[in-house]
């Protein structure tokens, strides 16, 4: 096994920690449902769908609507065809104000594009000021979850890692003093950060506006602080009009965390006096998502992570087995476009269960994504390993339904003979410990049918 | 051809279907004690708010509300509240400086008693076309990436006080 099932099964080694994971994810789920209980929800998502559908028919002219009102309240707007000059726009922005230390809140975009190593490598110092993001900076690693970046941080680990970088008391673990070690931490870092990065929730055509949600307020303390804001954002984040802005920030954190907002929802059309303000619009491969009509509908995703916290693969195989920069179903559905062959494996990491096109807040189909992806690795001759055989097999056998009775009562008489513990080996990749094959019926439904037909 | 060029072209070239833009779905909502309804969700997200009685001062009302530390609080006023989600929204113009709304420690908006709408659906529309920058704020800072245990104050206000002015409400 390699990718996806590999770091799975590695993930499941830890029977306990995988169970504390998925309750946590499931916990936020339940969350999100309790916040969702609006009689108009139903419909809410409808218009959710229907905006980003818009958005994305009139991409261009929103874009240039957009540039067109930012440039006039003072904002400069730049142009990234793909991650390399997004990267050098920011560099050329932070050199040429001779910044050497910026704050950054939350951008799967910047995550996206390496801008932090990038940045880095430059001798330019990169504080990620949202707690959960500094955590995962502070261990070297990157974020699990789009939403709760150390969602598989226990607090005895983080209280460790305070203890070695901010000089907590040793086994301090309570989240309220933790959360005042990083708020003096990371107050210190914000206010003396030459740039604050951000990304963005939103642009909004018609405000010329830039939307950023936090629940931190660590958006806010970077970008009104430093000299320099620069928002990174992908262009496929332009809706409309300021009631498509509405429409979403009513989803956006009821499907998140269930919030009926965040604590901080800015909207920021233009710099403070004295201040510069940058917009970075990046392509990186969505207009040729935009292309693909049939893949098309995955730019709508407004990154609220409610599909992550209701999958049933995600919370039991963790954020980091899908070695992607977005975890779980939707990005099971994004990264096969960046790379068809180093993710051959993530259209694979569902049960197809439909769950998350249930939470979506903008209903996008990813089951039927996932799907069309099996469909294209298997027609570019990129099935991960093993899996040819095993289709050949479930074609002949599932093909027709006198082949089906055969094997199933082959089957049946084989469990009875081999030992279960050989069934439920090593060899067997559905099997672990804990989780063994399940005894088959003594006969199969159609058996009994004629069984009890045939009875006077 | 340069970088917006080449995105613009790529996207024109993409040839998406036309898409009717979005309706504003109806909310169905109770509208007969907005501001009762306000308060409530208002608690939940862990602010304190209240009506100003006829006669009472906002400084009054305020260490009413939060003691001792009403006295440090910065007081800012807020344009109007939206019902549904405990929000205020707090415009730049109104304020000396932006980073105020996040750098203090303790903050109270003050908000007229007749602005206030029942969803963001109405909101949207009362935000100033010409703004600059501005907030819908909704309860303190607050955090819950540490196991998800809900902590306020993480890294802006640590006390969020909402206040209605009837004086301010008239027209």
């Amino acid at each position: 096994m390699t990718g996806h099932p590999a770091a799975a099964a590695r993930f499941l080694d830890d029977a306990a920690r995988a169970a504390w994971h998925d309750q946590s994810l499931w916990f936020m789920r339940q969350k999100r449902d309790r916040g969702s209980a609006l009689p108009e929800w139903e419909s809410l998502r409808f218009a959710g769908s229907a905006l980003k559908a818009h958005a994305m028919s009139r991409l261009a002219d929103l874009l240039e609507e957009f540039e067109r009102r930012a440039t006039a309240n003072g904002v400069v707007v730049h142009w990234a065809r793909d991650a390399r000059e997004h990267n050098a726009i920011v560099l050329g922005i932070l050199r040429t104000a001779h910044v050497t230390r910026v704050s950054k809140s939350k951008s799967m975009l910047t995550e996206e594009c390496g801008l932090n190593p990038f940045l880095e490598a430059q001798g330019i110092e990169v504080v990620d000021t949202d707690l959960g993001e500094r955590i995962v900076q502070l261990a070297g690693e990157a974020p699990s979850h789009i939403v709760i970046p150390a969602i598989h941080w226990k607090r005895e680990e983080i209280g460790a890692l305070f203890h070695r970088t901010m000089g907590t008391p040793a086994g301090e673990t309570s989240p309220d003093a933790l959360a005042a070690a990083a708020r003096v931490h990371l107050r210190d870092a914000l206010l003396h950060a030459g740039a604050g990065i951000t990304g963005a929730n939103a642009l909004v055509a018609e405000t010329g506006g830039v939307v950023v949600c936090t629940n931190e307020g660590n958006a806010d303390l970077g970008m009104h602080s430093a000299p320099i804001h620069i928002a990174c954002v992908g262009i496929e984040k332009i809706i409309a009009t300021r009631d498509d802005l509405g429409v979403l920030l009513r989803l956006l954190a009821r499907s998140g965390t269930g919030q009926p907002v965040t604590a901080y929802t800015t909207h920021v059309t233009a710099p403070r006096p004295g201040a510069a303000m940058h917009v970075v619009l990046v392509d990186n491969g969505r207009t040729a998502r935009l292309a693909d009509a049939a893949m098309r509908t995955a730019l709508h995703c407004i990154r609220c992570g409610a599909c992550l916290n209701t999958c049933p693969v995600y919370r039991r195989s963790g954020g980091y087995s899908y070695g992607t920069v977005i975890q779980g179903p939707i990005g099971a559905i994004l990264a096969p476009a960046i790379d068809l062959d180093a993710h051959q494996a993530l259209p694979y990491a569902s049960t197809l269960c439909g769950s998350c096109v249930d939470v979506c807040p903008v209903r996008i189909d990813i089951p039927a994504q996932l799907l069309a992806w099996r469909a294209r690795g298997a027609a570019a001759g990129r099935l991960p390993r093993g899996y040819g055989i095993v289709f050949e097999v479930l074609r002949r056998v599932l093909g027709t339904p006198a082949t089906f009775a055969r094997a199933t009562r082959w089957a049946r008489r084989v469990q009875r003979l081999v030992p279960a513990a050989w069934l439920s080996g090593r060899w067997n990749p559905w099997t672990r410990p804990g989780r063994a094959l399940p005894v088959l019926a003594d006969e199969s439904f159609r058996e009994w049918a004629r069984r009890e037909r045939n009875q006077p | 051809m340069t970088a917006r060029d080449d995105v613009l072209a790529a996207i024109r070239a993409a040839d998406v279907p036309a898409a009717p833009a979005a309706s504003v779905p109806t909310a169905i909502v109770d509208r007969t004690d907005l501001h009762a309804a306000f308060l409530r969700v208002l608690t939940v997200v862990g602010g304190v708010g209240a009506v100003l009685s006829p006669g009472q001062s906002v400084p009054q009302l305020v260490s009413e509300l939060l003691g001792a530390i009403g006295a440090q609080a910065v007081i800012v006023p807020g344009r109007f509240a939206v019902a549904e989600n405990g929000a205020v929204y707090v415009d730049s113009d109104d304020v000396t400086a932006r980073i105020a709304i996040v750098l203090a420690e303790h903050l109270v908006v003050v908000v007229p008693h007749a602005a206030i709408v029942p969803t963001m659906h109405e909101a949207v529309r009362l935000m100033p076309a010409e703004s600059r920058c501005g907030w819908f704020l909704s309860g303190p800072s607050k955090t819950a990436d540490i196991e998800q245990s809900l902590v306020f104050g993480a890294q802006g206000s640590r006390t969020h006080c909402v206040v209605f002015d009837i004086a301010t409400g008239v027209g």
